[in-house]
């Protein structure tokens, strides 16, 4: 093995050298056709869905008939003259910022708790991430179960109250929308803590060691030097909580169904539910403004985040 | 540049391949070639024949006698598969990308049928041997979509009415039920007024929020009202509808109902009519089905009765649901079709009696005997159809949800006003996509 390798190092360099003059021509010497696999894969999979988005958004395609037609931009006047889909984009969009805020605060948190390779932290870390493999709906229904007013939760404070409790956790107008993306969070927070612990070892011993020396306690550390350093791993994991949770369904699905009085009614189910109406063309439209919006909010998300990566 | 332009080329010729084969998978007009006269002998051998139910959570084992008896008579294979709840959207998303059951259980109305696109998924059951055997107006008050037959109906429709506790009522006195909206709400008053709870709802569950404002819509629905709706000449902000919607609410704040309307549940109801904790609640059959499964026919003749209730009398409100009827799908394979039509036949004919017996139900046919442990209230629900009328969802041309906002009501967040408009904009988007007229 080593006799291999010793001679492909020795080999490598004079070719590299030898081709560097043509090597923008030559070093695609495989067919192009051998594209067409692959490309055949991303198209029916991801272009043509994507497409057939934007071109049904136009259309009259329902379950009531057979035959679809276009009829213009019908579907959008409808749907912003009619106030469901503002109100469900609006909940749609406070929900993703609470699930970001929170999943980055508990990922973070756990990185920092469990950063040390000790055997303990190490079984920590598995326990953390088992929820972020688990079924998104078999979260939402055991929460479901532990929130009921006859639920887990209440019979635990119930014990340690000495008196009945009998909360509905998740009947509130206004907190349950809290509620639910604390659950989204707790689901995916193993992730976020995966990536910062990443993120964290990255960082070199050098400058830890430097602001040791300078006398820097734990907490100016952090705040001067490893939080900002952590910038990459910030990027992404909030671009992805906030973005992922835009298209949130099963977990609220599986909680709420959008209740209670429609207050966790994210677009997603407000689409679902016109889908199951036969309303097919309506549902694209819908889907096609949810698209607009993650779009329209990922580009200067990521911008301001990849920013702050820049004083780096 | 070669290299390019072949890829440019390659993409366009697996875009347009793929393109090509996107048209909607549901529109295939399958099947075309039945002939309605075509019903084959019950007893048709079909060996190596196999036939697939779609079912609810709540009718998958309703068909397991029938089943049984038509796997042994004619050698054929019955497989059930259960769709998931929301069945109807479940069902109804499998159908419009192509995927179809040989036979389905299905709500056999007019909107729920054009909800299916009828015409040209469903095999019509017109000319079909049962259907002379269906006593009183069985016949003709379901399963018909324009004059054609979709759906055969299997066991009673469900009847919107109230079901109280006997106990309740006797221990306050109460010794005749209501005759008409005013005493039902005079009567609820009393009750209060002796500490019990009159009325109990499900708010959390939500669907049976509906119940209550259709059940105050009988008279206006025997005059046509929901003909009028289809128009679009009467709308559900107008005074009939958007009143019966604002009474409801009235209802709920002089405190006619359970504290808890906001969280509790269908199971809860059951557990609190049974229980005596309330002395009545406006549902349908599936609600007696639930409390059958916690009590006996004895005890439940004892303690729970029925009556139907609209504004001026005890008309009771029709409202068959996917577990009552079954279609038949156009699958393209004419042998599987005569197939799910010989089983048709056979469940409304010799499997019948075995049908009412194993599942203790009401019998629709002339010549099969209702069994004796069909609990009381379940006959005086049979027996109030005859003069029933059709719920918006038997009678007008879509099923908005109007249940859902009722439920936002409940909760706070709609006010009645808000409810009715919600219901409207959303009929008319769906009257729109139907291509109804006047929308």
């Amino acid at each position: 093995m080593t006799t291999t390798q010793l001679t492909r190092a020795e080999a490598a360099p004079p070719r590299t050298v030898a081709r560097a003059g043509r090597t923008v021509r030559h070093r695609q010497d495989h067919p192009a056709w051998f594209l067409v696999p692959a490309l055949a894969v991303l198209l029916v999979f991801f272009f043509v869905p994507t497409i057939y988005n934007f071109v049904y958004a136009f259309t009259n395609w329902s379950s009531f008939h057979a035959a679809i037609s276009f009829v213009g931009i019908d579907n959008f006047t409808d749907l912003f003259t009619n106030g469901s889909l503002l109100k469900d984009l609006r909940i749609t969009l406070v929900y993703a910022v609470l699930v970001a805020i929170f999943q980055n605060l508990f990922g973070l948190v756990l990185a920092l708790v469990l950063e040390r390779d000790t055997m303990i932290n190490r079984f920590a870390r598995v326990a953390f991430f088992v929820p972020v493999v688990m079924s998104a709906l078999a979260v939402g229904y055991i929460f479901q179960a532990l929130l009921k007013p006859q639920g887990g939760l209440n019979e635990i404070l119930g014990f340690f109250l000495r008196h009945d409790v009998e909360v509905a956790w998740l009947g509130s107008t206004t907190w349950t929308i809290v509620v639910v993306a604390l659950i989204h969070a707790w689901k995916w927070m193993g992730l976020s803590m995966l990536i910062y612990l990443a993120g964290l070892k990255t960082i070199s011993e050098d400058v830890l060691e430097a602001s040791r020396l300078d006398g820097a306690g734990w907490w100016t550390t952090f705040r001067e030097i490893r939080f900002p350093l952590l910038a990459p791993a910030i990027t992404f994991n909030v671009a992805t909580a906030l973005l992922g949770s835009m298209n949130g369904f099963d977990i609220v699905q599986a909680t709420t169904g959008g209740g209670p009085g429609g207050t966790t009614e994210l677009l997603n189910i407000f689409i679902f539910r016109t889908f199951g109406q036969g309303l097919f063309a309506q549902a694209t439209t819908m889907s096609l403004a949810l698209f607009a919006m993650v779009a329209i909010l990922a580009f200067p998300v990521i911008r301001i985040l990849r920013k702050r990566e820049a004083v780096l | 540049m070669k290299i390019t332009r072949s890829a440019v080329a390659a993409v366009a010729v697996v875009g347009a391949l793929a393109l090509a084969g996107c048209s909607d998978p549901g529109a295939s007009d399958a099947g075309n070639g039945q002939s309605t006269s075509d019903w084959p002998a019950q007893d048709t051998k079909l060996d190596g024949t196999t036939l697939t139910i779609w079912a609810a959570q709540n009718s998958n084992k309703t068909a397991d006698s029938v089943i049984q008896g038509f796997e042994k008579l004619t050698g054929a294979t019955v497989k059930v598969v259960t769709i998931p709840d929301p069945y109807e959207q479940g069902v109804q998303t499998k159908v419009a990308t192509g995927d179809k059951p040989d036979l389905a259980f299905w709500q056999p109305t007019a909107s729920e049928l054009t909800a299916l696109n009828a015409t040209t998924n469903l095999q019509t059951l017109d000319g079909a041997p049962w259907l002379d055997n269906y006593t009183g107006n069985l016949k003709d008050i379901t399963g018909l979509l324009d004059g054609k037959r979709y759906a055969a109906l299997v066991t009673t429709p469900a009847v919107i009415g109230v079901y109280y506790n006997k106990e309740v009522f006797a221990k306050n006195g109460i010794t005749s039920t209501p005759k008409s909206w005013d005493d039902l709400i005079a009567l609820a008053k009393q009750l209060k007024t002796k500490g019990v709870t009159p009325f109990y709802e499900m708010g959390a569950d939500k669907w049976a929020t509906q119940w209550w404002v259709q059940a105050q819509l009988a008279d206006a629905a025997k005059d046509g009202l929901w003909d009028k709706v289809n128009k679009n000449e009467e709308k559900f902000t107008d005074p009939t509808i958007q009143g019966a919607i604002t009474t409801y609410k009235d209802l709920i704040d002089d405190g006619l109902f359970n504290t808890d309307i906001k969280t509790a549940t269908f199971a809860d109801q059951g557990d609190a009519l049974l229980g005596g904790k309330a002395a009545m609640a406006m549902q349908v059959n599936s609600f007696f089905n639930e409390l059958q499964a916690s009590a006996s026919t004895a005890e439940l003749d004892k303690k729970i009765g029925f009556f139907p209730i609209s504004p001026s009398g005890n008309v009771g409100t029709f409202i068959p649901d996917q577990s009552n009827a079954l279609v038949a799908f156009k699958t393209g394979d004419s042998k599987r079709e005569a197939a799910a039509r010989q089983f048709l036949s056979y469940w409304l004919g010799d499997g019948y009696q075995d049908f009412v017996t194993a599942q203790s139900t009401v019998s629709l046919l002339k010549g099969v005997d209702t069994p004796s442990s069909v609990p009381q209230a379940l006959k005086d629900v049979a027996a109030s159809i005859g003069t029933s009328v059709g719920s918006m969802q038997a009678l007008a041309v879509a099923n908005p949800d109007l249940y859902l906002n009722l439920a936002d009501m409940i909760q706070g967040t709609k006010t009645p006003v808000q409810v009715a408009k919600t219901t409207q904009d959303q009929f008319a988007q769906l009257a729109k996509a139907q291509g109804v007229a006047g929308f």
